[in-house]
């Protein structure tokens, strides 16, 4: 890498259902909020990057042409990314890779969705009748896990608490679920067999943004930096004949590319925390064994022994993640996002005591593209 | 070969929170006025929600600009299309409202591009429904405008609605006309890659892993009986488009001699306690008039098998085991 | 000091009206091509990266479809801009300023044909105060050209004189879709469409797609004899509102110039995104552009303009012209909004 990427400044816009804001509103709430967690201002800013999912969840097309203005970027460079569901950590990754390139010095990268402006399903559907959402696809592939496996069904409803519970802690998070039991989410309505609706990630508004520089930006920085040890990404062919979506060779390239970057041999011990794309339950487990954290067949062990939660060996969203808060082209930085909170020491009362490494990982697409980064609190950690 | 046109609509009213700006310039415009915001020496029409020189937030602090103002350029549209707020021949211009220093785009209704010219008055004129949207105006030659008496609305304007509706026509793609051929046939047409020897249904045109295309020599029949490999029960979630109301069984089945799974299958006739992954099951077409292949385009991601399967029957044949179900789908 | 990086190799496909076949086979036709002119093996090629646009066919995602036709089995390390492919360029070329990759190929695709561009690219525009009016790129076009006539930088003559050379010019080349020999004064007696333009200042409906390869200088001499080196790359973006605009000029074009220390003089040959006449005067203007550099010699957009592809068909049009020893340095430009509003530069240069 021509220059190293720290990570500067975080800012995130509340999650919900509608937020009663414009586009331009958005996106400028969740960037000036990074600028004023970096101390800088736009005029700082040399290039921006937007992602968000496709355009049709709000109508608008290359948004990037009408948010320019909100986010200063008039006479600048701005980008934009779309790699489904992934896009958010393609996003920050691409944003780190303008600053490793030795290009720009420092970079805004926001990701955002109103979802409320419109309607996830009938978008997904391509505005056809019998559409059955992204938990219609996925539900089979978890059906077929858990056989493989012999996972029992409570696994599921496991992490619908864990998250929710991560949430209660998280002030941005979009489900603030008080009263969040294994039997809440057992008697509620079953969507997808054997998805219920508790086991589900809501449809929110909301954004995400950082602010990230080179070693020279770091060292002037008043905050303490998350440093990109190593991003990656992959995508395999959606549907041909032989192709295994449960648990895609490409989620498992993908991590095994991002861990030898970082110089890490033993994922579970080495890694403190991580912030996983779980839309529907049933992918932490999944996702754990596809990402070599677990062995093939053990995640669900992970989930059910308790080490996925906070104060676990392998805490898994902290913040409450996707199931919590789902602005679909911003979940994705927000796992980047949240990663560099841990290990910057800033996630409040979520946070993992002494959380140096950080992982975040987004997928999209039927379970065919992946994006990851690793993170920590120092630019060059020793891995035993 | 028969050609099988396809159409649809992308249709959807996006409702939109316009925020602490555009929301009063909205309810403004409702209300029969046209307000502009301050920025420092400035007012901007349309507002803004920050200083687009600086980036900083602008306090919500509007001034009432037009109804009338100057042309500063405009283009006359011969032939309007049906997203256009005129539907016969008008002029969008960028109009200077009266005390506003930004001018705004926007349609001027005149009798013809003589009347129109740079420098031009043109005043606001308001229709009679109005919505709490940009298209409530629209703008006339000063001398051509109409007094109006306008009805302030009640309330704030917090949502703007925008109906996005976009037609998209074309052909099948020439194999994806022999699939619905051969549905309507009663058939279930696949393609094998010569390279891979792999059975594709319904068949892209290509071997997407050998990267070769295809053709109708590569063109396979296939049977109609397979396996269950995975199943779900839907619930439908109601959305604009959306006509199932009621819980269904989706399977995912592996038609035999294929080597790709048919996702999303229809089961509405076997009880849920007696379905199950490896059942062996059957496809039953309907009579050859009630087939419908509609459905069938050129999208692969939602891959269907049309309205020609009545129902997918129980063969009564012994269960594949598990061990024999593909680990893959 | 920036990387040394190279077109090693291209393709496109011609200019269609209307494509018959998938997105993703238009796609596969060229990547072959390129695979075949080049000794390497597809997975051998570090990064992927390809723009295209999921409202030109209605389809979310569609561009997941896309990845069949340069082919992701085994997997391969990728990314997508909802850009034109010259945006997906720029962010390869960017990728391997980082060094630890040595290859990428990029591509742009789109199909125009299914729907109504003129319906559909109003929502470019802010979604509040002008997609609710159906403002269109055809009209935008409409205003610049007449802030160019009553600015006095061009007259209705030079809008044909655009039209005029750029079709004769198209008759020379295979891709293009629309190419004819018609005089500046026949199309002066065409009505007007969006006055001042007529319908001959638009650009054609078109389906098609265009890749590059490149890699870093050791192996970019190792694939190919005539590496087309890329001196740099970069884009700008302006202000979403016409009314903050000056429509005869183009600022962006020209900070990304003096961002790449761009020297009109050097140029033999620039391929510029003009999809709208008027944007050929804007943009020579703005960019300095002297007689000694021709200018679209491929025709340009007028002749063939496949959304999402059209500004890398630029990109390769120049290298072309390089690769074939009719110009030694080119531009390449790259154009997305309405009227200019984001435009991207590219220069590249032969071995001496």
């Amino acid at each position: 890498m021509a220059e190293r990427c720290a990570v500067i400044g975080l800012g995130q816009t509340k999650y919900d259902r509608c937020l009663p804001i414009s586009m331009d509103g958005l996106v400028r709430q969740a960037a000036l909020r990074a600028l004023e967690d970096a101390e800088l201002t736009f005029a700082d800013i040399d290039a921006i990057v937007l992602g968000k999912a496709p355009d049709q969840l709000e109508g608008v097309i290359m948004p990037e042409l009408s948010l320019c203005d909100a986010l200063c970027a008039v006479g600048k460079p701005m980008h934009r990314v779309h790699t489904a569901g992934s896009v958010g950590g393609s996003t920050a990754i691409t944003a780190a890779t303008l600053i490793e390139s030795g290009m720009y010095n420092t970079v805004l990268t926001v990701s955002y969705e109103k979802q409320s402006d419109g309607n996830f399903m009938w978008a997904l559907s391509g505005g056809r009748s019998g559409g059955q959402g992204a938990g219609g696809s996925f539900a089979p592939w978890i059906r077929n896990y858990m056989k493989r496996s012999g996972a029992p069904e409570h696994i599921g409803w496991q992490v619908a608490v864990k998250d929710r519970l991560n949430a209660l802690k998280n002030p941005y998070a979009h489900l603030h679920l008080k009263d969040i039991s294994i039997e809440a989410v057992k008697e509620s309505p079953m969507l997808w067999d054997p998805l219920h609706f508790l086991e589900s990630c809501p449809s929110s508004d909301g954004a995400a943004a950082m602010v990230m520089t080179n070693a020279a930006g770091a060292k002037r920085s008043p905050r303490p930096s998350a440093w990109v040890l190593a991003h990656a990404k992959r995508t395999e062919a959606g549907v041909f004949p032989g192709r295994d979506p449960v648990i895609p060779v490409a989620a498992m390239d993908c991590a095994k590319a991002l861990y030898k970057k970082a110089g890490i041999t033993d994922p579970r011990r080495q890694i403190d925390c991580a912030e996983l794309y779980v839309p529907f339950t049933w992918f932490e487990p999944m996702w754990l064994e596809a990402h070599l954290i677990a062995e093939p067949g053990e995640g669900w062990k992970m989930v059910d022994s308790g080490a996925t939660e906070i104060g676990g060996d392998f805490p898994v969203d902290m913040s409450g993640g996707v199931l919590s808060s789902n602005p679909i082209g911003a979940s994705g930085m927000i796992r980047c996002l949240e990663a560099a909170n841990q290990v910057r020491g800033t996630a409040g009362d979520y946070q993992v005591e002494g959380a140096r490494v950080a992982l975040a990982q987004a997928y999209g697409g039927p379970s065919s593209y992946f994006a990851m980064w690793i993170v920590s609190s120092e630019p060059n950690p020793t891995f035993k | 070969m028969s050609e099988f046109p396809v159409s649809f609509t992308l249709e959807y009213p996006y409702t939109r929170t316009p925020g602490p700006v555009i929301g009063p310039f909205l309810t403004g415009l409702r209300d029969g006025r046209i307000l502009g915001i301050r920025c420092g020496s400035r007012v901007l029409c349309p507002p803004m929600e920050f200083d687009p020189d600086t980036g900083e937030t602008l306090s919500p602090d509007f001034v009432e600009v037009g109804p009338s103002g100057r042309v500063e350029n405009w283009t006359w549209i011969a032939e309007p299309t049906r997203k256009h707020p005129l539907q016969e021949p008008f002029a969008f211009a960028l109009v200077k409202l009266d005390g506003a220093d930004t001018a705004i785009t926007h349609a001027v209704k005149a009798a013809g591009p003589e009347a129109m010219s740079t420098g031009m008055r043109v005043t606001a004129q308001f229709r009679e429904e109005r919505v709490g949207a940009v298209s409530d105006v629209y703008f006339v030659p000063e001398g051509d405008a109409r007094e109006q008496a306008i009805e302030p609305g009640e309330g704030e304007v917090e949502i703007t609605t925008h109906l996005i509706s976009l037609t998209y026509e074309g052909k099948l793609h020439p194999h994806n006309a022999r699939y619905a051929q051969g549905l309507l046939d009663g058939k279930f047409i696949g393609q094998r890659s010569p390279v891979s020897g792999k059975v594709g249904i319904p068949s892209r045109g290509y071997d997407p892993i050998a990267r070769v295309v295809l053709t109708p020599a590569d063109d396979v029949e296939i049977s109609p009986t397979g396996t269950v490999v995975s199943y779900t029960v839907i619930t439908p979630i109601q959305y604009r488009g959306q006509t199932e109301t009621e819980p269904y069984i989706s399977a995912t089945i592996f038609l035999d001699g294929s080597d790709q799974a048919l996702p999303q299958q229809d089961i509405r006739d076997i009880p849920l306690d007696e379905f199950r992954v490896g059942m062996r099951v059957r496809a039953i077409f309907r009579p050859p008039a009630e087939r419908n292949v509609d459905a069938v385009d050129n999208d692969w991601m939602y891959p269907t098998v049309g309205d020609v399967v009545e129902r997918w029957a129980p063969t009564g044949e012994p269960d594949v085991p598990m061990d024999q179900i593909p680990e893959t789908m | 000091m920036a990387e040394d990086i190279a077109i090693v190799a291209f393709a496109q496909t011609p200019s269609y009206r209307s494509y018959g076949d998938s997105e993703a086979s238009l796609i596969m036709g060229i990547v072959n091509q390129i695979l075949g002119d080049v000794e390497i093996d597809r997975y051998d090629i570090d990064f992927t990266i390809a723009g295209s646009c999921d409202y030109l066919l209605g389809l979310p995602f569609s561009f997941i479809a896309n990845v069949d036709g340069y082919g992701a089995w085994p997997p391969i390390y990728e990314s997508h801009v909802e850009m034109d492919g010259a945006w997906a360029l720029f962010e390869a070329f960017v990728r391997l300023q980082c060094g630890d990759i040595d290859s990428a190929l990029v591509v742009g695709s789109g199909k125009s044909s299914s729907g109504v561009p003129r319906e559909i690219f109003p929502l470019q525009t802010d979604p509040y105060v002008s997609a609710p009016l159906g403002l269109d790129p055809v009209s935008v076009a409409g205003l610049q050209a007449r802030a160019l006539l009553e600015a006095g930088k061009a007259t209705e003559r030079d809008f044909a004189e655009v039209v005029s050379r750029s079709r004769r010019d198209g008759l020379s080349n295979p891709h293009a879709q629309v190419a004819k020999d018609v005089s500046v004064e026949t199309l002066l007696k065409e009505p007007y469409y969006a006055s001042p333009l007529r319908k001959h200042d638009l650009p054609p409906i078109s389906d098609g797609a265009a890749a590059v390869l490149i890699a870093r200088g050791e192996l970019a001499r190792k694939l190919c004899d005539k590496p087309i080196w890329i001196r740099g790359i970069d884009h700008r973006i302006e202000s979403h509102h016409l009314g903050l605009r000056d429509l005869t000029d183009s600022p962006s074009s020209r900070i990304a110039a003096t961002n790449l220390g761009l020297d009109p003089g050097s140029l033999d040959v620039a391929e510029l995104c003009v999809r709208y006449s008027p944007e050929e005067i804007v943009l020579r203007q703005a960019l300095e552009l002297g007689n000694g550099t021709q200018i679209n010699p491929s025709g340009g957009p007028l002749c063939g303009h496949p959304v999402m592809a059209t500004g890398l068909t630029r990109v390769i049009e120049v290298a072309r012209r390089i690769r074939n020893g009719e110009a030694g340095r080119g531009l390449a430009h790259a154009a997305s909004g309405a009227a200019l509003q984001h435009n991207l530069l590219c220069i590249l240069e032969g071995d001496a």
